[in-house]
């Protein structure tokens, strides 16, 4: 449904003529992100500054109308899709670095920034972000904030909340405010540390201040084949219960394995049933003495064909592999879905022994490549969305697996956030009064609701198809 | 439901306006107990207190009113310790002791190491926010804390997170109820991402000639390749430094700075201070220096460079505190009260200008807690 003229007039006189897309070609471009489902925008927003977004959000406030705040459209859950239309509020144009500060190690950006563009920048000073989610080199400081992304490094580091100082944000209502800052301790209550992952439906975020660390001096990277998922699984637990937290520890299946051997000849051993991507920094001895030890744990556990970066151009090819391996999928089939689970790390075999038997019972290939340290699943289904059935069963497998997650005791989504995908499956954890803890929270910052609606609560207004007849598989938060 | 004799808690029987004995004292044995004794006190708009283990007890503003003391202390299970998961879960009365002894069965460890130990309790530990000199490598538990499970003045016991290590399941409320000092509800139990001993622990000291050289000696150790996990600068110009990591590494770095070796038992010895009447003062890392050099002459204090944060026992000296929390505030930080005699804390205030942010807090205030009986007068929203 298209906006009334005078709104968009009005959005214009904020932004700029040019700067409001709502011309029906031109805004299917923002229909979707990466995931699957989509839904086009009453109008695009380009804001170039903090005021800009606040103007928006006022008029968006006074007319009732939904607004999607939207980076780079990375997102995996559907998070910036305008599912009950209204406005995708773009912030990519708010791009600048507006402060590096190397005494104090940390940096102020506009929500706009490439996440591996701060890095970059960072690295002449000696410093890195450590967040990296294999999407760097496209989304946004904004969503990675927005979704607490994760990355290989957070295994050590820690997510984007443990990093995120904090933010100047908008609020529903257009008020700006800045949330924590620059002391270890604030005065009241955490508002920064909720409002980072929370997808977009509490606040905009407008400027973020984030810590930086020194890059450390040294950084050893192993890849170790391994005949099976399984014995790759036990490696990883046994690394851990050795006391050695390295900074990544990923897996990838002998399916992804062939696809990332095929497109970057990196060296990866296309017979293993799995290999395990490990890397520690430090210190030289550190690394050294870590990897002596890590090397003894992966042989006790089956591994083979140990093969250790010699240089930095090997390292960097061994990551290309990893970090592009969703893309290199693509020479299998042309499309993915992949759903992003956490299981307690001791039950990854028995996981990905069921992610393999729901992908047999579909008859539909799934390649696993994830963050195996944290238990982070990512189970590739791969199909083809020309064969318009095929949908269908996608779905239907991909929520069969993270069943199985949260069956084992796991959570919905480790990174990638709930969005619109996963809002159904929440009950499956929490609990009424679990939801509606979450949910004050919502009703008290975002009273009428304008902000990204529809994501990360079950909507009870939305058909959700492929979830009828399932109502009796609700699992009750029994964790504690 | 118990009736309270003598007051049982050392330190605050006496608010601002004279005695303040709590009628009611409950000892719940259960989450589900104790939130039906909160739903309760809160029908009724009593006043309720939860307390925990008493060690931060001078925290905050003095009370208005307490009708019911909700004590945590019956809560005290470890629920769920998987050892191969590094993933622990307990109720929120249990002491943090009690829970490193359980963890070292497995070579793990929570790295929280808080002042005025032992006794404290994971509950007001969360509430609270409090952390030690570990916070320079491990942050605080708000970066460790994965799960947890609130009982709220309507009587629901509302959990968020979960337990595995990584999970944006829903908004982070984990976030909200650490350091708010139970004004939002009871934390009846939680779940933390734990560590591995490290494999080296190494402890080493350098006293000063002057507060000057101290700071600089502080300085170099911050500034290795491989820091500190711990390092405290002392007002008597001592400097301790503690390093965990692989032997080589732990070695290498402890040859270069050439400081005195030391136990590694001062650090649970250090973890005993807690002074009558301290403050927190918490400033960007860079601003520190400057801040705790301002404080009056002979003043006892200790020092996180890294972190940025500094503890001072300030004894009678309002004025002083005063002067400091200007110059705290304006570094963009704050400070503090931990603790302070009765009436101090009143007088000074014990969390300093509220932040801008005051009614977007007080809003989600009345959320969880519409008549305000959750710690009435302590916190600032
Ligand atoms: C190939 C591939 C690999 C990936 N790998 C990883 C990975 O390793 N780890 C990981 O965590 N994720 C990964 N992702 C997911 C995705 O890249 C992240 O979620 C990323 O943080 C999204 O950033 P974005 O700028 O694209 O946000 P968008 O997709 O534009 O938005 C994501 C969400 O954030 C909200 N949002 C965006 N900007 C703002 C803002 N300024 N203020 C408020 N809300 C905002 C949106 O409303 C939406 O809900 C991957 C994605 C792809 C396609
Ligand atoms: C009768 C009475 C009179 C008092 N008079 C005074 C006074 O005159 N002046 C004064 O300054 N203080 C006073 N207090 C406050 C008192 O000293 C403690 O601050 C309070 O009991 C907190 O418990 P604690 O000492 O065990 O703190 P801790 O256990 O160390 O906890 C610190 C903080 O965390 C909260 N907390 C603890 N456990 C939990 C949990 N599981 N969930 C949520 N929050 C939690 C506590 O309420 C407290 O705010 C009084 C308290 C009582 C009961």
């Amino acid at each position: 449904m298209a906006l009334e003229a005078a709104v968009v007039e009005e959005l214009r006189r904020i932004v700029g003529r040019e700067s409001v897309i709502d011309s029906a070609n031109d805004l299917r471009i923002f229909e979707r992100d990466a995931s699957i489902e989509g839904a086009i925008p009453d109008a695009v927003v380009l804001a170039a500054s903090t005021e800009e977004v606040a103007r928006v959000i006022k008029v968006a406030a006074k007319h009732r109308i939904p607004v999607v705040p939207r980076g780079a459209g990375t997102g995996l859950s559907g998070g910036a899709v305008t599912i009950r239309g209204g406005i995708a509020l773009q912030v990519t144009r708010m791009r600048r670095i507006l402060e590096i500060d190397t005494v104090a190690q940390t940096a102020v950006v506009e929500p706009g920034v490439v996440n591996q563009e701060l890095s970059l920048v960072a690295a002449s000073h000696g410093l890195f972000y450590a967040p990296d989610p294999s999407s760097q080199k496209a989304c946004t400081i904004g969503g990675n904030a927005a979704e607490n992304s994760g990355g290989p490094h957070c295994l050590y580091y820690g997510v984007t909340t443990n990093h995120v100082l904090g933010m100047e944000v908008v609020l529903a209502d257009g008020s700006v405010h800045w949330v924590s800052g620059d002391a270890p301790d604030r005065i009241g209550l955490d508002l920064c540390g909720v409002l980072v992952g929370s997808e977009g439906t509490l606040c905009a975020i407008t400027k973020i201040k984030v810590r930086l660390l020194r890059i450390p001096p040294s950084v050893a990277t192993l890849l170790a084949a391994f005949p099976t998922i399984e014995t790759a699984s036990h490696a990883v637990s046994a690394i851990i219960a050795r006391g050695i937290v390295p900074a990544a520890l990923e897996m990838m299946d002998h399916m992804t394995v062939g696809a990332v051997e095929a497109h970057y000849h990196a060296g990866y051993p296309t017979d293993a049933g799995a290999v395990l991507l490990v890397e520690v920094d430090g210190i030289a001895e550190s690394t050294r003495e870590l990897m002596g030890a890590i090397r003894e744990v992966l042989e006790e556990n089956e591994g083979y064909a140990l093969r250790e970066a010699q240089t930095p151009a090997e390292r960097d090819l061994l990551w290309a592999g990893r970090k592009g391996a969703i893309g290199a999928l693509g020479r299998i089939k042309p499309n993915y879905y992949l759903h992003d689970g956490v299981v307690p790390r001791s039950r990854l075999p028995q996981v990905l022994s069921a992610v393999g038997e729901i992908g047999e019972h579909y008859k539909l290939p799934v390649a696993n490549v994830f963050h195996a340290g944290d238990g982070n699943l990512h189970p590739n289904i791969l199909f083809d969305l020309r064969d318009r059935d095929v949908l269908q069963q996608v779905e239907g497998a991909g929520e069969e697996m993270l069943r199985a997650v949260v069956e084992l005791g796991g959570a919905l989504s480790g990174e990638h956030g709930i969005g619109l995908e996963k809002s159904a499956f929440m009950p499956w954890v929490y609990s009424p009064d679990d939801l509606d803890a979450m949910q004050r929270v919502k009703r008290v910052l975002d009273v009428d609701g304008i902000l990204n609606p529809g994501k990360i609560f079950p909507d009870p207004t939305r058909e959700q198809v492929h979830l009828a007849g399932r109502t009796g598989l609700a699992i009750e938060a029994k964790w504690w | 439901m118990v009736v309270k004799g003598p007051h049982e808690l050392g330190g605050f029987a006496v608010s601002s306006r004279g005695p303040l004995i709590a009628p009611v004292v409950e000892k719940p044995a259960t989450a589900e107990e104790l939130a039906r004794r909160l739903h309760e006190a809160a029908e009724s708009r009593s006043a309720v207190i939860p307390v925990g283990g008493g060690r931060a007890g001078g925290m905050g503003g003095p009370p208005l009113r307490c009708d019911v003391e909700l004590h945590t202390t019956n809560l005290d299970r470890v629920l769920e310790h998987s050892q191969a998961d590094m993933v622990v879960s307990v109720e929120a009365g249990i002491t943090l002791e009690a829970l490193q002894a359980e963890l070292g069965k497995a070579g793990q460890f929570l790295p929280l190491d808080p002042f005025n130990s032992p006794g404290h309790t994971i509950g007001g530990l969360l509430a609270t926010g409090w952390a030690g000199p570990l916070r320079q490598r491990f942050g605080s538990a708000r970066d460790f804390l994965i799960g947890i499970r609130v009982a709220l003045p309507d009587g629901h016991l509302a959990s968020a997170g979960g337990r595995v290590v990584k999970n944006v399941s829903g908004y982070d409320l984990m976030k909200l109820h650490f350091g708010a000092m139970g004004s939002l509800g009871v934390i009846v139990a939680a779940s933390f991402k734990v560590f591995p001993r490290p494999l080296h622990d190494i402890t080493v000291e350098k006293t000063n000639d002057s507060i000057e050289d101290a700071w600089d000696a502080a300085g170099r150790a911050l500034d290795l390749p491989l820091a500190p996990s711990a390092l405290e600068l002392f007002s008597d110009g001592r400097v301790l430094a503690r390093f965990f990591g692989s032997p080589d590494a732990v070695n290498r770095m402890v040859a270069e700075l050439g400081w005195k070796a030391a136990g590694s038992s001062l650090w649970a010895e250090h973890s005993r201070r807690g002074p009558e009447s301290w403050a927190r003062i918490s400033v960007p890392r860079n601003a520190l220096r400057g801040i705790v050099s301002g404080l009056p002459e002979g003043a006892q204090w200790w020092a996180s460079p890294g972190a940025g944060i500094a503890h001072w026992s300030f004894g009678d000296r309002l004025e002083d505190v005063r002067t400091a929390r200007a110059a705290a505030e304006s570094a963009q930080g704050s400070l503090v009260l931990m603790a302070a005699p009765a009436g101090v804390a009143g007088e000074l205030g014990a969390w300093g200008t509220p932040p801008p942010t005051l009614e977007v807090m007080r809003r989600i205030k009345r959320a969880f807690d519409p008549d305000g009986i959750l710690n009435p007068g302590r916190f600032v929203v």
